[in-house]
């Protein structure tokens, strides 16, 4: 990997660690308002949503950094009616002129309850979609070991990962000095969001044993990259796994049993930074060797 | 709409002298590392120990002379984000550097290894099949330097008349991919790419 391919795993990374943010952000935002109300809702998820639009602005500067001639982006017409990397761009930038729009409104509550929760969950929509167009980048019919359905499984639920264990430590920040109604509240959503961390690892878990005997299977250049990510890549190909299944498996279990436990705030912090910080670094671990492996068939 | 226009090689009659790669070189300027064609060594078969003795079994090689096969469906033009690249009325595909961002996508995507990136332009660049002698009658640098005359460009469907609709000898892809508007004669150990048991040759050199 050279500069401009560790530009493109800093864009993908950044953007989808933005993107599973936003989306995870408002479904605990929404638990969270039907639970304590409205105004506890927001001044719990506010902090964790602040870094959307930094993290997503980081992803679009680093994407730059991966093309020979950055100033023709200006140039460009995008080609949206065939390509997707096409699409993702553009996805990209909707998402973030959305997101500041909405992180705009929550900060100076602006626009009214029910208009700020509109634009937050079109933003959402806006997320997703951004994260399957990822995805779809890298189904090229001539990238076997990329043209799977793993890719866009493996990538949203990587993203859904990072975007859990990252509201988890938002929330845990905001736990001290909670009370009542808002610390029942925001337990029970820790404890779901430690839960679906574990979910989304056994998801990852189950496609990754499948995609590989699929690679197996296919020969030619799909079963070269399968080699390489055994072979030479082998041991960040282990790593990685042991970082995920530490992360958001012991760390998200750990998580559960002491989100409901009074005077946790410091071991929870913890808890859910180094959970967040593991399956990041799964993700970067994932994605390296995604990039490192791949094998186009021809010459 | 004009006629598909096409490279056609004979591989019988090539040596793998790669005269076409260096005619290619040099009529477009191509800096050291890009090569618009290039000349595939393919070689299989094996040599047998009989008690000291080696006997060749089933031993081949021949080479294959490729370019941008100017497809029917460009994969490139497809994926390219930028609408860079184009096919004109007579099907040759063109990458436009003023739209190009060098984000290297189409050379993810060609089968053909025909994008390559140009350091010194920081732009994507391929065979144009020498469309500025094309459109005033002349033919392709490649094709009027090789030696042994196993070269030809003009229309595809008058090529394929000619020698056929053979465009699948291995190390290339399989066809049905990008529809490659080429045509090759095969020589009588030609593999193609669902018999392929070979492999590249002096890869330092491709």
């Amino acid at each position: 990997m050279n500069t401009r391919e560790w530009a493109l795993l800093a864009f993908t990374i950044l953007g989808q660690t933005a993107a599973g943010l936003m989306i995870v952000l408002m479904i605990v935002r929404a638990y969270l308002a039907g639970k304590a109300g409205n105004e506890v809702a927001d001044r719990l998820t506010n902090r964790p949503l602040f870094m959307v639009v930094p993290i997503m602005a980081l992803a679009l500067l680093a994407s730059l950094f991966h093309l020979g001639s950055p100033l023709n982006i200006v140039r460009a017409v995008p080609n949206i009616a065939s390509s997707w990397l096409s699409r993702e761009v553009v996805l990209a930038v909707t998402f973030l002129v959305f997101a500041a729009l909405y992180t705009y409104l929550q900060w100076r509550k602006a626009g009214g309850e029910g208009f700020r929760v509109v634009i937050g969950w079109i933003t959402v929509i806006i997320a997703a979609v951004y994260i399957y167009a990822i995805g779809m980048v890298y189904m090229i019919v001539t990238q076997p070991s990329w043209n799977t359905l793993a890719t866009p499984v493996t990538l949203i639920a990587g993203s859904l990962l990072i975007g859990v264990l990252g509201m988890a430590a938002g929330l845990a920040v905001g736990y001290a000095g909670l009370k009542g109604e808002e610390m029942k509240a925001i337990s029970t959503a820790l404890q779901g969001l430690a839960l679906s961390a574990i979910v989304l690892l056994g998801i990852e878990f189950i496609v990754l044993p499948i995609y590989m005997g699929y690679l197996a299977t296919q020969g030619g250049a799909a079963l070269q990259s399968l080699t390489m990510m055994v072979g030479p890549y082998g041991a960040v190909f282990f790593f990685r796994l042991l970082v995920l299944f530490v992360g958001a498996g012991v760390l998200a279990a750990y998580l559960y049993r002491n989100a409901s436990v009074a005077e946790k705030e410091k071991t929870l912090t913890t808890l859910a930074y180094s959970a967040f910080a593991l399956a990041l670094l799964g993700e970067v671990l994932g994605r390296f060797i995604f990039y490192a492996t791949h094998y186009r068939i021809g010459i | 709409m004009a006629k598909q226009l096409a490279f056609y090689v004979d591989i019988n009659k090539c040596s793998g002298c790669k005269a076409c790669q260096v005619a290619c070189k040099d009529k477009s300027s191509l800096p050291v590392g890009v090569r618009w064609r290039r000349v595939f060594q393919y070689e299989g078969g094996e040599w047998i120990d009989q008690s000291g003795q080696m006997i060749p079994s089933n031993v081949y090689a021949y080479s294959v002379s490729s370019a941008c096969m100017h497809c029917a469906k460009p994969i490139c033009m497809d994926v390219c984000p930028t609408s860079a690249i184009s096919k004109r009325d007579d099907g040759i595909v063109l990458i436009n550097a003023d739209m190009c961002i060098g984000c290297r996508y189409c050379s993810w995507a060609c089968p053909y290894g025909a994008p390559q990136f140009n350091e010194e332009l920081s732009v994507m660049t391929k065979c144009d099949m020498c469309h500025d002698l094309v459109d005033m009658g002349e033919r392709p640098a490649c094709v009027e330097a090789c030696p042994y005359r196993a070269m030809d460009f003009g229309a595809l469907d008058e090529l394929q008349a000619k020698h056929g609709t053979f465009a699948d000898p291995a190390p290339l892809p399989d066809p049905s991919i990008t529809e490659p508007a080429v045509v090759y004669t095969p020589n009588k150990v030609t593999k193609s790419s669902r018999n392929a048991n070979g492999r590249l040759m002096n890869l330092e050199e491709l």
